[in-house]
């Protein structure tokens, strides 16, 4: 990273927080040409970048509509990133797959996709099931993906037993301990999560990060 | 255009655009953000109650150009429900502007309010929005029917049935839904307002649900209402619409509810507000309902009592007001819970910038609904004593009012008051607010008297017919 011009660094890191994909994609590839690593680019530029706008949008210095252009912006570019160190034989950089949704019944889906956003502009490969999702399609997905994270969102105190019934049939076919499992959502709590036999609890989506973080740590 | 337009509204669903949900939602927040400019509309946090006839106007203007331009998203189908411009002005101009809602004696008239009318608001409670037990339910529903001057309950949510969750779908869900509407219509009679009328039964979440709480002896009647919802922003579904068709075809009414999101797709308050006022569109439209319910909801705090969410509801009433026939609800969402001073502050507060610009008031939506049981009637009686006292004041008034009640709340929100559950603050006998909850009402009461605002006389006119 020594090599790379910080104008260069500061012009791509203003590109993807505001969400100009075409220029995110042409400061990249100048980087690249000026020998930065994709690897680098990917930790010290888009991370840290998106960490500060998921921040902003935590803060409400900016709304979700700015928060979604960043984040595409950033999966444009890591998706270019990301062919150029596949066609070179080395291996992507990420953090863990994260199979997410919306439990079974709960239609609300705006805070499962903030989170998504996070997680994929932070490095995750998130499989993103939509709202509506049985146990048994959280099950399925997580074993055909070999998820590391089962990441559920219930909104409505109605909805929020499915997320102890995805938990239990985890239980029930002898996988529970092969994944870890995150929960959030309006109507959920530490002592929900707790009682469902989840291993983190996120408040809010910027903490659904850390959070992921920190249960792969474990 | 005739009146049943389900048929319509189904072709145009099978027929109309498809597009991605996802692009649908990119093409919105694009969309919304144009129009927030080409209408000039500026959110200013020195005057949640703004006094600008044009700007409300553009506003209003602003949110019929998006509904005109993206339609109604079916989730079902993928396909956006496009109406004509003229065919949304005819629809919107003939719609309902005044209604009898319950029967008999306890019957009540929610109209069409003009901005800083002396038009009586009517009141709306009960724990919407706030998770109440099965244990508290019943009491926390009487402590709201027995307040005189609350006029209609919402019935809330239970999540249990008999200690079991309940699961949609399910038959959990038609006997919790049955058990809620018996609860809610044996709280009316036991406060002597038999006739009452009851707006929702919130715990089923599919359209059998709803229809298993109707019974004309025990549960829900024809008065009554049912909530059909847009899920965020400008979406619905056939679940939703199929509500609509039963609602219709046995005289109920129809309550239009929308939680957009202060922060989400919409961006800020001005966005937000755009995507508000289309949303009550498609309620007209694609719902024809009785009234609706302005639900929005600040993405951090869950609430609307922050100067943004009181911006909005201000400049949402005077623009639905100044352009439209429709009675426009104001659905009161606040960070603390029952027990807690800052819940009555907060109550003021949207009581004040909503009433001057045109609202119906709805409330109080406790503890951003992380609390169970935290809510009471106290709070809906002083939600009524400050409404019925703002009527016929100025805007410019209800802004400082407005600025003045938030120095006592605004800056608990990132570590609110969730105050206490019901058994704390209410005696399960009697059915009354136990003292610690009365000196807290009191003490606030006092203070916003001495602000200005008559709470003894506003509602003895409303009720005597003085002005």
């Amino acid at each position: 990273m020594a090599n790379l011009n910080d104008e260069i660094r500061t012009s791509l890191s203003e590109a993807l927080a505001i969400g100009d994909s075409d220029a995110a994609i042409a400061f990249t590839r100048k980087a690249l040409e000026q020998g930065a690593e994709p690897l680098d680019l990917i930790q010290q530029v888009i991370v840290p970048t998106l960490t500060r706008v998921g921040q902003d949008f935590q803060d409400f210095v900016i709304f979700l509509p700015e928060l979604m252009l960043a984040g595409e912006a950033a999966e444009k570019v890591t998706s270019v990133l990301e062919e150029i160190l596949f066609s070179s034989g080395k291996q992507t950089s990420s953090l863990g797959t994260v199979v997410i949704g919306a439990v079974e019944n709960d239609v609300h889906d705006i805070g499962k996709n903030i989170v998504a956003t996070l997680l994929r502009s932070h490095g995750f490969k998130v499989i993103d099931l939509g709202r509506d999702v049985s146990p048994s399609a959280f099950l399925d997905a997580a074993q055909k993906e070999k998820a590391d994270v089962i990441a559920m969102s219930s909104l409505m105190t109605t909805t929020r037993p499915s997320t102890r019934s995805t938990i239990n049939l985890f239980k029930e076919v002898g996988v529970r301990d092969q994944f870890k499992f995150i929960v959030g959502g309006g109507c959920v709590t530490q002592e929900w999560v707790t009682e469902i036999g989840g291993d983190g609890y996120a408040p809010d989506a910027a903490s659904a990060v850390e959070i992921c973080k920190a249960v792969l740590a474990k | 255009m005739q009146n049943n337009l389900l048929p319509m509204i189904v072709q145009l669903s099978e027929s109309g655009p498809y597009m991605k949900e996802a692009d649908f939602e990119k093409a919105l927040s694009k969309r919304t953000a144009e129009l927030v400019k080409q209408y000039s509309l500026k959110f200013s946090p020195q005057t949640p109650v703004p006094s600008d006839d044009d700007m409300a106007d553009r506003l209003y203007q602003a949110g019929l150009d998006l509904f005109v331009e993206m339609g109604a998203y079916n989730q079902t189908t993928g396909r956006r429900i496009i109406f004509a411009r003229n065919e949304v002005e005819e629809l919107v101009g003939r719609a309902r502007s005044r209604l009898v809602l319950g029967t008999g004696k306890d019957a009540v008239v929610m109209q069409h309010r003009n901005v800083e009318s002396m038009t009586p608001a009517v009141v709306l409670s009960g724990p919407t929005g706030t998770p109440a037990s099965e244990k508290y339910h019943p009491l926390i529903l009487l402590s709201c029917a027995q307040e005189p001057l609350v006029d209609m309950l919402g019935a809330g949510s239970v999540s249990t049935y008999m200690g079991h969750q309940i699961i949609p779908g399910t038959p959990l869900e038609i006997l919790g839904a049955r058990r809620d509407a018996v609860v809610a219509r044996d709280a009316v009679r036991k406060a002597g307002r038999p006739g009452m009328h009851i707006s929702d039964v919130a715990v089923p979440l599919t359209c059998q649900g709803k229809m298993a709480a109707v019974d004309r002896d025990y549960g829900l009647r024809p008065s009554d209402a049912f909530l059909v919802s847009q899920m965020v922003e400008l979406k619905t579904d056939y679940d939703q619409l199929s509500r609509v068709a039963y609602l219709q075809s046995i005289g109920m009414h129809i309550v239009d509810l929308m939680t957009p999101l202060i922060g989400g797709l919409g961006g800020g308050a001005e966005g937000t507000a755009v995507v508000t006022v289309a949303c009550h569109i498609l309620g007209v439209v694609l719902y024809d309902a009785s009234y609706h319910m302005t639900s929005i909801t600040h993405l951090r705090w869950v609430n609307n009592t922050d100067r943004m969410g009181l911006w909005m509801q201000a400049s949402i009433g005077q623009a639905l007001s100044r352009n439209t026939p429709i009675p426009a609800l104001n659905d009161i969402y606040c960070v603390s819970g029952a027990g807690a001073e800052e819940l009555l502050w907060e109550v003021a507060a949207a009581a004040v910038a909503g009433t001057p610009s045109g609202m119906n008031m709805q409330g109080a939506g406790c503890t951003g609904g992380f609390k169970t049981d935290h809510t009471t009637g106290l709070e809906a009686r002083f939600l009524a004593e400050v409404t019925h006292a703002c009527l016929g004041m100025s805007r410019k008034q209800a802004n400082e009012l407005v600025l003045e009640l938030l120095n006592h709340y605004e800056k608990t929100f990132n570590e609110p008051n969730r105050g206490m559950p019901f058994p704390e603050v209410y005696d399960e006998n009697t059915v009354e607010p136990k003292e610690v909850w009365l000196e807290k009402y009191h003490k606030v009461r006092n203070e916003i008297i001495k602000m200005g605002l008559d709470l003894d006389g506003g509602w003895r006119k409303v009720k005597h017919g003085q002005s």
